[in-house]
């Protein structure tokens, strides 16, 4: 993605919670978070579609972004979120556990990872706040290829 | 082009005018000196007088000439203003309103020729020895106007194109003239594009225009700076053309000259002009499309009578109309959380449901009006398909006569804008693959001249157009041959394909059956492109055939795209809304009465055979409510195809805006769309179509 590569910039982060493992999405990407609700199912679509929401007067599609990764399949609780990303093709939202924090991560603190054994790599680099590690989502991969679907 | 399109212009600036000329005069009248007053009121005159001789109300245009000559020398010092000659100006301007509310109600200006006030007009005048001068100024300046050399023929510097140039040479040789004439009109005029309708309809009187630079579309909405300049073909003398054009009034010069025709012998084929927007034709288009409007004022002799009433009319960018639905859309959404609240509360006071339901009458009928407002005919598509098949029946060598009716069809404006390609897809389709050469028809017995026809009309809410011929048909082995050989479909497939899906081969991409590869069609994207844009509007196109005897092409088009009334039902858990267009009917069945037929569930309904879908089964949703006795069911149809929809429980008929899904889910087939309920949840639009 172009953010990771225009370096110099810090770039800020929003740290959320999958299971146990921490993730980071890139802010400049998020349009809006909103808490849990009545989600539609639309029928004949791969698993991971949770299905579409509206969103003040517009019906945007929501994904788990467990199920996209091949975790187990989500528990609703009271922190649960969906966070809707603006990208090219659209709004999209994605299901999470929890939203944690903000994070500024300059460039040294980015650690990209070369490309794993996995066939499907979601990540696009890791990130370390003092001890913490946060797997910096790639969204075009994460998202992208719910279109050939 | 037709000024009757100007009408409603005229009216409002001459009113405008007039009101202006009564106030200056009324200053005039106090002040008798005051050149700015009079200069304004000169100006006035003088617009009034070139704007009546546009649409050709005669009579306004001598009144308010003979004011100009008036006023005209009132600026020049040769006249005093006095007491009567005031009287005598607000009588004319009482004259010219009378005009005008005549033209306002008949779109003719009458018969009264207000001689007196003439007379009058002339006797100040004629008080002066100089009286008559500026009108003679002006007419030898026109003379030497018409007489001044050419400098700019600009006509020379239009391309012609090989249609073109096969059309000159045929006239040459049939012994007509091929002129070249560019016409400049004069800085001042007011209304340019009127001034050149009239050249157009002068010159269209002794010749036929076959090519207009700019387009005559872009002549007709003003599009040229000072001049035009046309090609001709006529059997009277250049002198006689530059003479017709010049005779328009506020036209500066004309100019003209003989094409040159080269006289290579032409290969045997005439291209089709369907690209080349000409001046008749578009002329054609316009005068129809005016239908309501249509009556050629500049013939003022007719009864005033038989006119019909100019409507008044204002011009809307479409885009506002756009944002007009929009809100009507949101404002619909609201008027259902409305609903659902008040319903929701359950002990709602009656006057609450009472103003409630009032409201609901308004949004229902403000969404019909503005939905109305973006219809248009698809005439404006239409006009253009017969000189279409005229020039298709030259180039193909086929005898063939284009029927058209219910041209009047409204749509809404942007399916209208899109529909023009694909039935013309079809129609040369038609044309060139469908009707059979004389020579095969009068052996099989048909008329010569083959038939093809476009219908249209409205069915529910939705508009059907139809493209039939007398032709062929499709010849399904052909097709067949064909996919097998392009590799779209194996042996196995071909000998398990219904007739029906081997014609639907044909809106494959990349299919072509044509034998010879034509410019006319033939080139394998006609029909693809037909299906995809046809549904990209919401509409579906389907061909029946028979062999032999002729194939007709079906378009169905949803009338309006935003804003459906649809019906609500309830599946397992699971809200869904299907359009109130495509449902026949709701039937109450007993479980016992589904048979099988083939493994597959139909049911007899009053004598037809009707196929039966478990919408939890399609849907995948669990549901143990259809396993009951009694099955609600929703009759649904596509084309004349029916089915019967199983739901659970029916909500009723609801208002819904429609919503897109997004991209991340157009996968989905079965689902055409999503809409906000009142509540706030999201229920999705069964595609009814795709399930059939």
């Amino acid at each position: 993605m172009e953010a990771l590569k225009t370096v110099n910039e810090p770039i800020q982060y929003i740290v959320i919670k999958l299971g146990d493992e921490q993730y980071g999405i890139d802010i400049r990407y998020i349009e809006n978070i909103v808490r849990m609700q009545r989600i539609t199912r639309v029928p004949k679509m791969p698993e991971y579609i949770k299905g579409v929401i509206n969103l003040r007067g517009e019906v945007v599609p929501v994904m788990s972004l467990r199920l996209k990764m091949y975790l187990p399949e989500d528990e609703l609780t009271k922190n649960s979120r969906i966070i809707i990303l603006k990208l090219e093709q659209g709004a999209i939202g994605v299901l999470v556990d929890e939203v944690r924090e903000v994070v500024t991560l300059g460039e040294e603190q980015i650690e990209k990872v070369s490309y794993s054994a996995y066939e499907e790599n979601f990540i696009s680099g890791v990130g370390k706040v003092g001890e913490e590690l946060i797997s910096l989502l790639d969204l075009n991969a994460v998202v992208g290829t719910t279109t050939q679907a | 082009m037709d000024v009757s399109q100007y009408l409603e212009i005229f009216l409002d600036e001459t009113s405008e005018h007039l009101q202006n000329l009564n106030d200056q005069i009324l200053v005039l009248e106090q002040e008798p000196e005051n050149m700015d007053t009079i200069n304004e009121i000169f100006r006035a005159a003088h617009s009034l007088k070139g704007m009546a001789g546009t649409m050709g109300y005669k009579r306004m245009q001598t009144l308010t000439h003979d004011m100009e000559n008036v006023f005209s020398e009132v600026r020049n010092g040769n006249i005093k203003v006095d007491s009567d000659m005031i009287d005598i100006l607000f009588q004319c301007l009482d004259a010219l309103e009378q005009y005008t509310e005549l033209i306002r109600q008949t779109s003719d200006e009458g018969t009264e020729d207000n001689e007196n006030l003439i007379k009058a007009l002339n006797e100040i005048l004629s008080g002066q020895k100089k009286g008559t001068e500026p009108a003679a100024k002006e007419e030898t300046a026109a003379v030497a106007a018409q007489e001044a050399p050419s400098d700019g023929d600009k006509w020379k510097d239009i391309h012609l194109g090989d249609p073109e140039k096969h059309v000159f040479r045929e006239a040459v040789k049939q012994g007509k003239n091929v002129f070249g004439i560019t016409v400049k009109v004069q800085e001042s005029c007011l209304l340019k594009a009127a001034r050149a309708f009239l050249v157009f309809k002068a010159v269209e009187e002794i010749g036929e225009i076959i090519v207009s630079s700019p387009s005559a579309q872009d002549v007709e909405d003003e599009k040229f700076d000072l001049d035009f300049s046309l090609l001709v073909i006529t059997e009277k003398s250049l002198d006689d053309l530059i003479k017709a054009a010049s005779n328009v009034s506020e036209i500066d010069k004309v100019t003209g000259g003989v094409v040159a025709v080269d006289e290579e012998p032409a290969v045997q084929e005439v291209a089709v002009q369907e690209g080349e927007t000409t001046a008749v034709a578009t002329a054609e288009i316009a005068s129809a499309s005016n239908e309501k409007t249509t009556t050629a004022p500049a013939k003022t002799e007719k009864k005033a009578a038989s006119k019909p009433i100019v409507n008044r009319t204002v011009r809307v960018d479409i885009e506002k109309l756009d944002v007009l639905m929009n809100l009507v859309s949101e404002l619909i959404i609201a008027k259902n959380s409305l609903v659902s609240a008040t319903e929701a509360q359950g002990s709602a006071s009656s006057a609450v449901n009472e103003q409630v339901g009032y409201l609901e009458s308004v949004t229902t009928s403000l969404h019909e009006s503005v939905m109305k407002v973006r219809m248009v005919p698809i005439e404006s598509v239409v006009s253009k398909f017969p000189r279409m098949i005229r020039d298709l029946s030259k180039k193909l060598d086929k005898k063939m006569e284009l029927y058209m009716s219910g041209e009047e069809t409204e749509l809404d404006r942007t399916v209208v804008d899109e529909i023009g390609d694909p039935l013309m897809h079809l129609l040369r389709n038609s044309a060139d693959h469908g009707l059979e050469s004389a020579a095969v028809r009068k052996e099989r017995g048909k008329p010569e001249v083959g038939s093809i026809f476009l219908d249209a009309y409205q069915d529910g809410n939705n508009v059907v157009i139809e493209v039939r011929d007398d032709g062929n048909g499709i010849d399904t082995e052909k097709i067949k041959k064909k996919a097998l050989d392009k590799g779209i479909i194996t042996p196995e497939a071909a000998e398990l394909m219904s007739e029906k899906e081997i014609i639907d081969l044909l809106f494959h991409a990349g299919f072509s059956t044509a034998d010879k590869v034509s410019d006319v069609s033939g080139r394998g994207v006609g029909l693809d492109v037909v299906k995809s844009k046809i549904e990209a509007l919401s509409g579906e196109v389907e061909v029946k055939s028979s062999f032999g005897e002729g194939s007709t092409w079906t378009i169905r088009l949803p009338l309006t795209l935003a804003i459906i009334q649809a019906l609500m039902v309830i599946v397992g858990d699971e809200k869904y809304a299907i359009s109130l267009s495509a449902i026949q009917g709701i039937e109450d069945i007993e479980n016992s009465s589904i048979k099988l037929v083939q493994n597959k569930e139909v049911i007899n309904l009053r004598g037809s055979v009707i196929p039966i879908i478990r919408l939890n089964e399609v849907l995948d949703i669990e549901t143990e409510k259809q396993d009951r006795d009694h099955l609600i069911v929703v009759v649904v149809r596509k084309g004349d195809k029916l089915a019967g929809l199983v739901v659970d429980e029916l909500i009723g008929q609801q208002e819904i805006v429609i919503k897109p899904l997004g991209k991340y889910i157009n996968k989905s087939k079965l689902i055409s769309g999503a809409t906000i309920l009142g509540d706030g949840e999201v229920a999705l639009i069964l595609d009814s179509n795709a399930l059939i």
